[in-house]
């Protein structure tokens, strides 16, 4: 089944500077199943993140639909969860507080959300860190508790917008680990934003590669490495690196086309 | 962690000394330079005449009826303050239109707030209370809604997306993302305001009130009683003093500085 679908997604603004009409996602098509974990990869500025916002409903789409658990998507709701690379946690409210905030804005009776709370608190490995709020925790501990406040959720779709690009290599390699484990417990439908090859590799059953400026499908590339997955088996893999490499020639096929481009501007 | 569960009684101590001291030194100061310069009472009153004006005043029981009219007066002014002024900067910063137009505006009405507004105040309302806690409201009014304006600008973008992505209805986004986001420049605004507010009342009541320690001051300056004048300002310098620490202080101590938001920006 389906959770997501796109499909001729465009997405055109005008230039303030210039007035013109400047094309930034062309004609971007591909879907996500039901607990399928799927990167979207591509070029710095090549309007990934875009593509996300859209999805989430915070960015008005050109042309093209955008179609969540057989529904259009018309502004933000909690069908979809958005998990931010600045973990925009609430600061005034603690660990459990973030993570009941939007069973409380649903009206989920106070029993319940306790369970929920303790549930997916425990499921990030924060029992126990309930009541401290978000500055007294670090980094990693900040991007798990934005995990747990959108799975507590339960979305069709977790949307997760580039979460450990401002975690150090050490904590990173830790957190997609644990995303991994999460997402091979919960099996939750997960559309994750990246300019990573190695993570998007290592934590998706799909990749799907993005042209730069104006945004295309470039390709969609299976991962064929199953499941749990932990780092030091991956990186071992032939087909770890077979599949990291396809990615990067895809890539690497775009920076030219790029390049040609800069040339004639 | 392990500091603050030693001595929790050693920690307080420093603040508190260092809160009283300066202000030790000032009366020592003052005693000293009356006594060498021999200054006459009607002038400047030594520290002693001024703690028996105090002592006077306590006694016939005019400081409590002049303390309680002010503090009433102000209590009022800050409670209709807060409550017309938060909504309205809420939601002026919620709307870059609204908040474009106002800005200026608000700017303008900040340098005229409160004393300039005397005059009108006792053509609307005559003497007495209402035009005092309407100098108190409109001394405070236009500084917080300012602040708690910019401090829901200064909201961070994904905040507001990520309350809008869990079903946030705009009421509740008000009092659970928008009032909590802005706490940090609304205390700020509190602060100004509150100085605003407190000047404010102490002027409304020199002019338009036959009670409050505005007006003893006035009371004290036709008879000559220097040393009820200065006991007075001593009590007015000190209650806000006691307002800042009993009021602001805590407020700040349990909300931006407990949410680590008393940063640039967070």
């Amino acid at each position: 089944m389906t959770a997501l679908e796109i499909s001729g997604l465009r997405k055109t603004y005008t230039d303030d500077y210039s007035g013109e009409e400047v094309t930034a996602i062309d004609e971007v098509s591909f879907g996500v199943e039901k607990g399928e974990f799927v990167s979207v990869l591509g070029p710095s500025g090549c309007g990934k993140t875009t593509v996300l916002n859209i999805v989430a409903g915070f960015v008005d789409l050109s042309g093209g639909t955008v179609v969540v658990d057989g529904r259009p998507v018309a502004g933000p709701g909690p069908d979809r969860g958005v998990v931010f690379q600045s973990h925009a946690l609430f600061p005034w409210k603690t660990a459990y507080g973030n993570v009941v905030f939007g069973l409380r804005m649903r009206g989920v009776p106070r029993t319940e959300r306790d369970e929920r709370a303790r549930e997916y608190l425990d499921l990030v490995g924060l029992g126990g860190f309930e009541h401290r709020y978000p500055h007294e925790l670090s980094g990693g501990m900040q991007q798990r508790l934005g995990v747990a406040r959108v799975l507590a959720n339960e979305p069709a779709v977790m949307l997760m917008d580039e979460p450990f690009a401002s975690i150090d290599a050490q904590t990173r390699r830790k957190l997609q680990e644990d995303l991994t484990r999460i997402f091979e417990s919960r099996r939750p439908t997960v559309f994750f934003v990246t300019h990573d090859v190695d993570e998007a590799v290592f934590l998706s059953d799909r990749v799907v590669v993005l042209s730069g400026r104006p945004s295309r499908v470039r390709d969609i590339v299976e991962v064929p490495l199953s499941r749990p997955r932990r780092w030091d088996e991956a990186l071992a893999l032939p087909a770890f690196r077979a599949t990291a490499n396809r990615v990067n020639e895809l890539l690497a096929g775009d920076e030219d086309d790029a390049g040609h481009l800069d040339a004639v501007s | 962690m392990t500091a603050q569960s030693v001595k929790p009684g050693a920690r307080r101590v420093g603040p508190a000394l260092w809160f009283v001291g300066p202000l030790a030194v000032l009366v020592a100061v003052w005693a000293v330079a009356v006594a060498a310069a021999g200054t006459p009472m009607r002038v400047f009153p030594q520290v002693g005449d001024v703690a028996a004006a105090i002592g006077d005043m306590a006694s016939s029981g005019d400081l409590f009826r002049h303390l309680g009219a002010s503090l009433r007066r102000m209590g009022l002014g800050i409670v209709l303050a807060l409550v017309t002024a938060l909504p309205f900067g809420i939601a002026l910063g919620s709307s870059r239109l609204l908040s474009a137009f106002f800005a200026p505006l608000l700017r303008f009405s900040v340098a005229l707030a409160g004393i300039a507004w005397i005059p009108v105040a006792t053509l609307w309302f005559g003497y007495g209370d209402r035009a005092v806690i309407f100098i108190v409201w409109n001394a405070m009014f236009f500084a917080l809604t300012y602040n708690a304006m910019l401090g829901v600008r200064q909201i961070p973008l994904q905040l507001l997306r990520a309350a809008r992505s869990m079903g946030t209805s705009r009421t509740r986004m008000f009092t659970e993302v928008l009032l909590p986001g802005a706490l940090p420049s609304i205390v700020t605004g509190l602060r100004v305001g509150l100085g605003y507010g407190w000047r404010g009342l102490v002027a409304a009541e020199i002019i338009a009130s036959d009670a409050g320690l505005g007006y003893a001051l006035f009371q004290a300056q036709k008879y000559f009683r220097t040393d009820v004048i200065i006991a007075s300002m001593v009590i007015i310098g000190v209650l806000w003093l006691l307002m800042d620490r009993l009021l602001l202080a805590p407020l700040e101590r349990r909300t931006v500085q407990r949410w680590g938001m008393t940063g640039v920006g967070r």
